[in-house]
């Protein structure tokens, strides 16, 4: 890529700014690759601690178990971009609370856990906010191989990332295989934000 | 009215061809709404997003002829 391809990127997303709802093993990994990648601002909302079982596979470091998930990665985050700018929400977000919090966001990351919650955040996002890009997952558990995780486009405003099948319940969440529907996530937040909705 | 569906994931195989691909047309009643889809479909009680031309729907909602439906099945991991 040349220079100059890069700075009207780096531009670009830094005009932007994305929600994440859910820090886990695919919203922290979402969230530093879209720090990386120039994005100019990220809403982060999930009421979890970080717990030590989750250092297998989610951005966090022994001595932030017991921390805020928000606090956590937001310190991880200005590590890597002082500049970045980060707006924290420690709730569970919800069809009351979710326009309040997303409504300025130009993308939103779905990266919550349960199959309930998924499809709710996925409806209440598509309902309060029927406009914003919504990326979601599903079919990130497992040691299948790496193609079978794709991109693909559920809706009018709605990107779906992994292998579409296989649940965290009953497999096991292997780092590199997490870390792969995140980056799904977050290139595909990065083409939705340049314009480029076809996966 | 012919509605094109589409049933993603595991729900694939809940077409009513039975074939190898996700999506077919079918017939139905005009007025028939997404929720009686799913209940003729005999979809499993388990948490899904429906589209109806590429927007989120909800049961109750009508269908006309020409709409595609979809229904994907999330599963747990985040």
């Amino acid at each position: 890529m040349s220079p100059s391809e890069e700075e009207a990127i780096l531009g670009r997303l830094a005009r932007t700014r994305v929600g994440i709802i859910g820090l886990g093993g695919l919203g922290s990994n979402v969230a530093w690759m879209l720090v990386r990648a120039g994005v100019g601002a990220l809403v982060l909302a999930d009421p979890d601690a970080v717990e030590a079982g989750n250092l297998d596979r989610q951005f966090y470091f022994l001595d932030q178990v017991g921390l805020a998930k928000t606090d956590a990665l937001a310190a991880n985050l200005l590590r890597i971009r002082p500049d970045v700018r980060l707006e924290l929400h420690r709730v569970r977000v919800t069809g009351e609370n979710v326009a309040a919090i997303f409504g300025g966001c130009n993308a939103i990351v779905e990266a919550v856990d349960a199959a309930e919650t998924k499809a709710a955040v996925i409806a209440t996002c598509c309902d309060a906010l029927p406009d914003t890009p919504l990326v979601a997952a599903s079919g990130i558990a497992g040691t299948g191989p790496a193609d079978r995780v794709v991109t693909q486009r559920l809706g009018e405003a709605v990107w779906l990332c992994g292998d579409a099948e296989t649940p965290a319940d009953g497999h096991a969440l292997v780092a590199p295989r997490v870390a792969l529907v995140a980056a799904h996530q977050a290139l595909a937040v990065v083409r939705v934000l340049l314009g480029e909705p076809e996966p | 009215m012919r509605v094109e569906l589409a049933l993603f994931a595991s729900l694939r195989r809940y077409l009513p061809d039975g074939g190898d691909g996700h999506e077919q047309t079918i017939d139905l009643p005009d007025g028939t709404t997404v929720g009686q889809v799913i209940s003729m479909l005999g979809l499993p009680d388990e948490p899904r997003v429906v589209f109806v031309n590429g927007r989120h729907a909800h049961d109750e909602q009508p269908l006309h002829d020409g709409d595609r439906l979809a229904v994907f099945p999330p599963v747990a991991g985040g």
